[in-house]
């Protein structure tokens, strides 16, 4: 018995051993992964994931332009060239999806596919042997925040990105409490929020300029493709165990809390990196919560139907 | 009097084809309006347009002879049913009290108050029993009462409902026509987009005839005639829908105002 | 000089494999952008990645590493799962078709980014991996060429010969039923298709980019023309044109390596803006330009019809008037009033009798009576037929007044029943009688 306790402690301590990074690790998916997963649920209500995606593929060239100039990675500024560029795909797509007959779908392809381009393009002219790379943009260098700056606080020497993103994490969690009702009504019922004489253009484009910010550190953490398993999966796994919005952000900031841990230990164990290892057990949670969940789960859907097809032959007895 | 509602020369394109084409309107407090003409005929378009929902490219409105954007908190809408995600994660309580948001502002919180009104709504349209439940497991009739709630909670004096008989059963739909019409003894405006010609003469005290203009407006006994409906329902004027859609190519219905 | 031989079959190996490829996206292309399912191919080419770590592994254990058939075999059978995963979870959850996109997308990216960390062991050369991410000519080998040539060639017969099936489905998959076709199995075979077209491209452009060809070529098609076939074969052309262009960029700025897939997507890019700007019926530039000649008919029409309304009271359309009545009727400043009247002297609308006289020429009295008619007409028409006040429908008639064609105009005088005077009681000008 205690050694299979043994086993356990040293299965879950394994990675926290030695320094702080595994700590840092940790903190960094999580402080990324919570203000995506809140900021996920309002997406999904309006049926933005996809808007998400184009942003996440965007901020590349904002953040390699800003890079350019400052050559500096931790550099605030890159923030505002990322949120800048984050930003522009959202104007481009609307601009060509209303001055063209091309639809809204075409233009969403269109326009991040461009921007990301030329992101690649500039990483490959300019930056060939600087730390944003090839790598990066698939899945991010959460790992390599240990290698940045620090600042000591509480005693221990806290990596700058951590500290960059968790004040972004802070910001965009404030507001979304401080626009709550603003955010839950124009997602629910445009026209009401409209006839309020709220413009509900103003409140997308507020979420879109959170969320490039949100996005823009994620893109640290995780790269350019996987921030959509961020925004999406967890609020998809929370819609399907609730009727109520605010459980469900609950639901979804929790199911951002469990995957950032859960992923480390993926990762110490299979060695890939910690950003798939976050989408693949976010993804474990989605399939336990699309079988199980209270409100959409297969399970009972399947459970119910048995019955219902057995009272059903009942009735035809009796008929 | 100062008319409930009152509308200049308004027109509104969508796509670039008119779908109102100068309406002139003063709506006296007080009455139960219904608006009927066929389908496209820009119906529910009106009502968006004077609530500001969706923008109009000349004329103006009015409301209690003001501008809308002051006297904003007077006026209560109600969409179509079908324009929400009815499985949004929201309860019947929590759509009553959206009623409230109008005067509460975006910021303040629900208080006593707020919540009393939203349960005597919800008592009045009889959903008060639902009140925990989820919107999307209630039936048509009953997520109609709800958004009936809404509106009564949002205590205006104008109310401008885009297809409330929709969808619902018989024992709603004349449920919701009383509430109407306690609504109206209450000196509340309410104007209703109606399709169905067979109750409309029963249903409303004045009638607007509308087919992307404005044929008819006045108490129903004058304008509920064979002739007038024939004219709104007829079609005809295809000149009027050719031209208008060139000046809305041409933009210069924009440029004017 | 010399020619660097290998070098050379290297970049016409590139020019050939991005050729096809852009063929064979403009071909799928356009059923994708027709039947608005952009962002289906965008998740299909980042859930394949599971399935091309999947034939790595399985041709290196097999002892025929990176056999492109078996590669392209696994992806296109796990992009096929993608879609029905996705159908199932739109099937059975209140989930949106958006929200079902973004987890499959991401979550088997996920999958397939850790397949290809933790499978390493499992693969000889792990290195051509990473060409199916960002996309890389230089890795495409002669096997995979002639695998690229050979799926290239069937898949676009094929798609040549299901064409009708196929534009019909996209268009009305109802109506295609009513009319008994196998739309299922048309839908299978359609996704089949966009999927193998999507693993091939992957090597050459890179997971994100496959959907920028898929698309931008396609959709700057659609801006060209309403004719599918003309659509197609236009999306083919710029599909092939920025494949060869962009890889031969790519190949030729050897100082830089610049990704042969993003050279791709901004070469069929700039197709794509300048095309929206410079599209005969539908670009920026034309409606700006239609826009601005008809600013200016507008301009001379009302300054001839003030001329006309000036000299309506005599009875003689063509006595004179001065530039000061001019002036005064428009209430206009001096200067702008003599730029004004100088322009209707160039158009030769008008003739100076002296410094200050002036009369409109059987020209200007022309389009002055036309212009009155119409707006005296399009008057009537609104309060006799469409209900309107007789005080109202002045704004509304000096608007469409430029408007009105002769066409419409005999319409209105039929229905009008030959009108001779406006809602003022003011006579209708008859400009062919002049």
């Amino acid at each position: 018995m205690d050694t299979v306790l043994l086993q356990l402690d040293a299965f879950l301590s394994r990675p926290f051993q030695g320094d702080d990074s595994g700590l840092w690790y940790v903190l960094m998916a999580f402080s990324v992964a919570l203000p995506c997963s809140l900021l996920g649920c309002f997406l999904l209500l309006r049926r933005m994931a996809l808007v998400g995606d184009a942003i996440s593929h965007s901020v590349l060239p904002g953040i390699v332009i800003a890079y350019l100039i400052v050559k500096d990675l931790s550099s605030p500024w890159l923030l505002f060239g990322a949120g800048a560029t984050g930003m522009l795909v959202t104007v481009l797509i609307e601009m060509i999806h209303s001055k063209t007959r091309v639809k809204q779908d075409a233009a969403i392809g269109i326009s991040f596919t461009t921007l990301f381009a030329l992101g690649i393009l500039l990483v490959s002219l300019f930056t060939r042997n600087d730390h944003i790379d090839a790598d990066c943009i698939i899945s991010g260098e959460l790992t390599h925040i240990i290698y940045y700056e620090a600042l000591e606080l509480f005693g221990k020497e806290v990596p700058m990105p951590l500290i960059t993103s968790t004040i972004v994490a802070i910001g965009a969690i404030g507001a979304i409490i401080v626009f709550y009702r603003l955010l839950m009504l124009s997602s629910f019922d445009a026209g009401l929020t409209a006839s309020f004489g709220i413009n509900p253009k103003v409140v997308h484009y507020l979420l879109m300029a959170v969320l490039s910010l949100v996005v823009v550190t994620s893109f640290r953490a995780v790269g350019a493709i996987l921030v959509i398993a961020l925004l999406i999966i967890p609020a998809a796994s929370a819609y399907l165990c609730t009727h109520r919005l605010k459980t469900m952000l609950l639901l979804s900031g929790i199911h951002s809390a469990i995957s950032s841990l859960a992923a480390m230990y993926i990762y110490v164990n299979f060695e890939c990196s910690i950003a798939s290892a976050m989408v693949v057990a976010g993804l474990l949670l989605f399939i336990v919560a699309w079988l199980f969940g209270p409100v959409d789960g297969l399970v009972w859907k399947w459970k119910r139907r048995y019955f219902r097809s057995e009272s059903y032959d009942y009735g035809e007895v009796d008929h | 009097m100062i008319p409930a509602l009152e509308t200049h020369d308004l027109t509104v394109t969508y796509h670039k084809r008119p779908v109102l084409y100068g309406v002139d309107l003063a709506i006296p407090e007080g009455n139960l309006v219904g608006i009927i003409g066929p389908n496209g005929a820009g119906k529910s378009t009106f009502i968006k347009s004077v609530m500001g929902v969706i923008p109009t490219v000349g004329g103006w409105v009015k409301v209690f002879g003001k501008p809308l954007k002051e006297n904003i908190t007077r006026v209560g809408y109600v969409p179509q049913r079908g324009s929400v995600d009815w499985d949004f994660p929201v309860t019947v309580m929590d759509v009553a009290l959206q009623g409230t948001y109008g005067k509460l502002g975006m910021f303040r919180r629900v208080g006593k108050k707020e919540r009393m009104l939203a349960e005597e709504a919800l008592d009045k349209v009889g959903m008060l029993p639902y009140a925990k439940r989820q919107i999307g497991n209630l039936s048509g009739g009953q997520q109609q009462r709800v958004f009936l709630a809404r509106a009564i909670a949002q205590d205006s004096d104008l109310y401008f409902m885009d297809e409330p008989f929709v969808g619902v059963d018989a024992a709603t739909e004349s449920a919701i026509i009383s509430l109407l019409q306690d609504m109206r003894e209450n000196g509340k405006t309410v104007v209703v987009v109606h399709h169905d010609l067979q109750t409309a003469p029963e249903y409303f005290d004045m009638l607007m005839l509308l087919n992307m203009r404005l044929l008819a407006f006045g108490k129903t006994e004058d304008v509920f005639t064979k002739e007038l409906l024939q004219k709104t329902y007829g079609g005809g004027l295809t000149i009027l829908s050719e031209i208008a859609t060139a000046a809305a190519k041409e933009n210069v219905k924009a440029s004017h105002d | 000089m010399i020619i660097d031989t290998l070098a050379l079959t290297l970049i016409h190996k590139a020019l050939l494999a991005s050729a096809l490829l852009g063929l064979m996206c403009g071909v799928l292309g356009t059923f994708v952008v027709v039947r608005r399912i952009s962002l289906v191919g965008d998740a299909i080419s980042h859930a394949v990645l599971p399935g091309v770590v999947l034939g790595f592994v399985i041709s290196s254990q097999l002892g025929d590493p990176r056999n492109p058939w078996i590669i392209f075999g696994s992806a296109t059978i796990v992009g096929l799962i993608s879609m029905i995963v996705v159908r199932q979870i739109i099937a059975t959850t209140r989930l949106k078709a958006d929200a079902a996109l973004g987890i499959v997308l991401s979550g088997f990216f996920g999958i397939g980014l850790f397949m290809k960390r933790s499978m390493l062991d499992l693969m000889d050369s792990a290195g051509g991996l990473d060409s199916f991410l960002f996309g890389n000519m230089a890795t495409i080998s002669e096997t995979d060429l002639q695998a690229v040539v050979i799926v290239g060639v069937v898949l676009t017969t094929l798609v040549l010969l299901l064409m009708r099936p196929f534009i019909l489905v996209s268009f009305d998959s109802l109506f295609a039923e009513t009319l008994g076709y196998p739309v299922k199995l048309l839908n299978l075979v359609f996704y089949t298709l966009l999927t193998i077209t999507i693993v091939v491209s992957l090597q050459a452009v890179g997971v994100v980019l496959v959907s920028a060809m898929l698309i931008i070529p396609a959709a700057t098609a659609y801006l060209l023309t309403d004719r599918k076939i003309h659509m197609m074969l236009l999306s083919m052309f710029f599909g092939a044109g920025a494949g060869v262009s962009g890889s031969f960029i790519s190949a030729s700025v050897s100082s830089a390596n610049i990704a042969n897939g993003a050279a791709m997507t901004l070469v069929a890019a700039s197709f794509f803006f300048i095309t929206c700007l410079l599209a005969p019926r539908h670009g920026i530039v034309a409606k700006w330009l239609k826009s601005k000649r008809q600013r200016h008919k507008v301009t001379t029409e009302n300054a001839l019809k003030a001329i006309y309304k000036l000299v309506e009271p005599t009875g003689d359309p063509r006595s004179a008037i001065t530039i000061n009545d001019y002036q005064t009727e428009r209430r206009l400043e001096t200067a702008e009033a003599k730029l004004q009247l100088k322009a209707l002297k160039q158009q030769q609308h008008i003739e100076y009798l002296d410094k200050q006289q002036l009369t409109l020429t059987p020209d200007g009295l022309k389009v002055a009576q036309t212009v009155v008619r119409n707006h005296r007409l399009w008057e009537l028409y609104l309060t006799s037929q469409a209900n309107y006040q007789a005080d109202h429908v002045h704004d509304d008639a000096e608007l469409i007044e430029h408007l009105l064609d002769e066409e419409t105009v005999r319409q209105l005088e039929a229905e009008l029943n030959f009108p001779t005077t406006d809602p003022h009681g003011m006579p209708i000008p008859r400009p062919e009688a002049s």
